[in-house]
């Protein structure tokens, strides 16, 4: 079962400073898959013979291993991340296969043993709840839910139109294809990925610390009515590992909130022992496209619980590369509270996470805040240093003008 | 010798009792409440004193008490939110020239504390009612009106404080004074919250018009305090009809030409004093969502630990104040007063400690500042250049309060929290090197800052020869 650390206040129990610090200026990534840089390339892979579906495949590639992340709207909203240890590994798409009832051997990675990891996170659903009258912002669910929205029965806007070579960038955007209310007539879901040819940090907040080996997916529900005045969104995600157990879920906390701000606290999803599968993510959601801190949310995420397939929207692209017989486990992401920023501001609410493998990126102090806080303790103690020095060495002419006087 | 002639020119000795006995229209035998030469009476003047100040002071942090509020029901970023603060400190860079000579020569005490107190209500209602009215600049300009009253006010206390207890119960009476003010700021961290949900919840949704009403709810307190005004007003009129008592008066005169005439200590004393100040009060400020978010505190949780530095200062100014007396060496307990500060603040940024550790240090730190740093001033300054150098002390330190409050908002909305610590850090390592330069300056021109009480006596015995 996956765990989240709990927050302890008191003595003792939480991590000591010093640690802490020591810990985040020695912070490169030591992972076995680790690279610097990669070689990153966005492919639209398209069945010729049949419907335009969007399966979108980045490829980036180092000195010695192979990222490969699928992301599809066949089926559900879908992401494959397979790593391997070989800088030629190739994605192999079987269309009649993926699209068929029995996908399994739709999607390969060859060749097959150079696979050192591979996950998949599918999007299952879109909850809605009535937060008017909830009083306990902490309760789960946030209030009365609303019949969800199966992003399985979403249609999907082509995918091709949106990529964006120079930002190593794609959108999916869909809605759902029956609207009998009409709340999607001015509003969609996107799904916003980027890829990442070295680390860096984006402009936009959350501010996330990408590396090469990292893949970023802005989630953004905009423009749909809401059921309620103070409706809630949340996401539905299913996970899958290469073992039966959950993935674990940890809240780091931190002191550093210099690029985000208010917001101490990381959460990530690890795969089993490092280096393994990761998603990031801060526990902050958007109202507005800004992102200020104004519009800033808190998101909060529920442990992954082993969950059975049949529940869960199928996915072809992950049956088609794990098989049926799958061990899924499942996790529920809340935007906001009643109270406080929400949807209903603008209409507008977004999320970002990391994808990647090896270890999470751990943010380090700015070397600004170093900088300020080497000269705002060194200053004084150099002048004591000087001045202490300075009276040492010139008490005779003092004690002389004492005398005289 | 000085002190003796206070004691024989204080208004309300023994010795005068006596000669008012024939006063007109007093009978004799008044019960002990309302005789004011009594000390029942002194005492009742005592408790209203207190309360003159306490609606003040509960309503300055108001804006702190509420911040998530405020931001949420007036949609305003972190940086507009702190103009609150800024536009209560930008009329007292000017008033604290002002004041004295207001009450002295225009107004009186009496009536100056009253318009005062008109000023500090007034204000918190327009504060209020721009919640009501959904207007954010109604809000800045109720803080502005408010600013206006609230700092002269304490003032015109202090006058009447040394108007009935010169040569009596002074310094406790100031203490005591001090110590209700913390209480105000205290009760109203822990109280605005509360009195908030119940208002939420009597309304049935939050937004501004709640956060209106709980703040105009909190201005009953400067009704309070306006009710005390003119009780006292009446008392000091019945007590000058009485003992042929005089009005008081600040004594305060201020001479801006005196400024160039300051010397070099001087104006570190005003340098640390500022840098301080700016890194304790708008921290105050913006705590609330600190400890909510950096160490996961519930909101009662996060209020109890930001109004921990008053709650300490009012036990502690008096003990403090007694210790810098007997020990003399004020330059040295600035300086541990300040290596406090930046060790409370550096815990509070770099660490996940529990930060009440880090609060009480700050506390601390904050009440041995105020009784060290202070007097340091009558030390340096020709006593007749006091009021000046005390208004220019004060006036640029409201000046650094409004300036620094906006740009800590700022770096908070753009920078987070650690950042706004490391600035904060920043302001009291400057603090520190001017301590630490005053120092040197001090020992290096043989000056009598750090003197300790035995080498302060010496001089006045030798002087006295």
């Amino acid at each position: 079962m996956g765990s989240r650390e709990g927050p302890c206040w008191g003595w003792g129990c939480c991590a000591p400073g010093p640690v802490l610090l020591l810990s985040l200026l020695w912070a490169a990534p030591s992972a076995l898959l680790g690279e610097e840089t990669r070689q990153v390339s966005l492919e639209v892979v398209s069945d010729w013979g049949g419907p335009p579906e969007n399966l979108l495949h980045i490829r980036a590639v180092g000195t010695n291993s192979t990222l490969h992340y699928v992301w599809g709207t066949v089926g559900p909203p879908a992401v494959l991340l397979v790593a391997t240890d070989t800088p030629h590994s190739v994605l192999s798409v079987n269309w009649s296969l993926l699209l068929s009832s029995e996908p399994y051997g739709g999607l390969t990675v060859l060749p097959k043993d150079s696979i050192q990891f591979s996950s998949a996170l599918v999007f299952t659903r879109l909850f809605e709840f009535d937060g008017t009258n909830a009083s306990d912002t902490a309760a789960q669910p946030p209030g009365r839910p609303y019949p969800p929205y199966s992003l399985a029965e979403f249609s999907w806007s082509n995918v091709s139109g949106s990529v964006d070579p120079a930002t190593l960038s794609a959108t999916f955007q869909g809605h759902p294809t029956g609207d009998p209310t009409g709340a999607f007539a001015n509003g969609s879901l996107a799904f916003r990925v980027q890829a990442f040819p070295r680390s860096g940090r984006p402009a936009q907040p959350p501010r996330l610390l990408h590396t090469a080996d990292t893949c970023q997916l802005e989630v953004a529900l905009s423009g749909a009515s809401p059921r309620g005045n103070r409706s809630l969104f949340g996401l539905e995600v299913a996970t899958l590992g290469p073992g039966p157990a959950c993935p674990s879920l940890q809240g780091q906390h931190s002191i550093d909130d210099e690029y985000a701000p208010a917001v101490f606290q990381l959460d990530q999803l690890l795969w089993g022992s490092l280096p393994s599968g990761f998603v990031q993510w801060r526990p902050v959601a958007f109202s507005q496209k800004q992102g200020g801190r104004e519009s800033a949310l808190p998101c909060r995420a529920s442990p992954p619980y082993p969950t059975l397939a049949y529940l869960l929207s199928q996915s072809p692209i992950v049956r088609a590369f794990f098989g049926s017989q799958n061990n899924f486990c499942a996790f529920n992401l809340t935007f906001g509270t009643p109270t406080g920023p929400g949807y209903w501001d603008q209409h507008y609410l977004s999320w970002s996470a990391l994808l990647g493998v090896g270890a999470p990126p751990v943010d380090a102090l700015s070397p600004l805040v170093l900088g300020i806080m080497v000269v705002a303790l060194g200053a004084p103690a150099l002048l004591l240093l000087a001045g202490g020095l300075f009276l040492l060495l010139g008490p005779k002419g003092y004690s002389e003008y004492q005398r005289i006087n | 010798m000085e002190e003796e002639d206070d004691e024989t020119r204080a208004l309300l000795a023994n010795g005068r009792t006596e000669t008012s006995r024939d006063a007109p229209a007093i009978p004799r035998a008044l019960p002990a409440l309302c005789d004011p030469s009594r000390l029942a009476h002194r005492l009742l003047v005592l408790l209203l004193m207190c309360f003159l100040g306490f609606g003040s002071y509960f309503c300055y942090d108001n804006p702190a008490a509420l911040q998530t509020q405020v931001k949420q029901d007036m949609h305003v970023n972190t940086t507009k939110f702190m103009l609150l603060y800024a536009w209560y400190s930008w009329p007292n860079v000017v008033l604290c020239f002002l004041g004295g000579f207001l009450i002295d020569r225009v107004f009186g005490i009496r009536w100056g504390t009253i318009i005062f107190s008109c000023f500090v209500c007034i204000g918190q209602v327009v504060f209020a009612l721009g919640g009501i009215v959904n207007a954010f600049w109604l809000m800045e300009f109720g803080r502005f009106v408010f600013g206006i009253g609230g700092e002269s006010l304490a003032v015109a206390q202090n006058t009447y404080a040394v108007s009935w207890f010169k040569g009596k119960e002074l310094n406790l009476v100031f203490g005591l004074q001090l110590s209700m003010a913390r209480i105000g700021s205290t009760v109203n961290m822990n109280l605005m919250g509360w009195l908030y949900s119940k208002v939420e919840a009597s309304l049935g949704s939050a937004g501004h018009t709640t956060l209106g009403i709980t703040l105009m709810i909190g201005g009953i307190t400067c009704i309070l305090s306006l009710i005390c005004a003119l009780a006292l007003a009446y008392l000091d009129q019945r007590a000058e009809r009485i003992l042929h008592k005089e009005q008081g008066k600040t004594g305060e005169v201020i001479k801006l030409t005196d400024v160039k005439d300051f010397s070099l200590p001087l104006w570190l004393i005003f340098f640390i004093c500022v840098f301080y100040y700016v890194a304790v009060f708008p921290f105050i400020g913006l705590g609330k969502v600190f400890f909510t978010e950096k160490f996961g505190f519930s909101s009662q949780e996060a209020s109890a630990i930001n109004s921990v530095v008053y709650v300490i200062s009012a036990p502690m100014s008096p003990i403090f104040g007694l210790l810098v007396d007997k020990t003399g060496k004020n330059v040295i307990w600035v300086l541990c007063a300040v290596v406090t500060t930046l060790a409370s603040h550096i815990l509070l940024a770099f660490t996940l400690w529990n930060p009440w550790i880090a609060m009480c240090l700050l506390g601390i730190s904050y009440s041995l500042l105020a009784c060290a740093l202070w007097p340091m001033v009558a030390f340096v300054v020709p006593e007749h250049q006091l009021g000046t150098a005390y208004g220019f002390m004060q006036s640029i330190q409201n000046l650094g309060l409004a300036v620094i409050s906006i740009i800590a908002g700022m770096i908070l909305d753009t920078k987070g929290y650690l950042f706004l610590e490391v600035f904060f850090i920043a302001c009291v390592s400057l603090s520190l090197l001017a301590v630490v330069l005053l120092y040197f300056v001090n020992r290096a021109r043989g000056g009598n800052l750090n003197y300790s009480a035995r080498q302060r006596e010496e001089i006045k015995l030798s002087h006295a020869e």
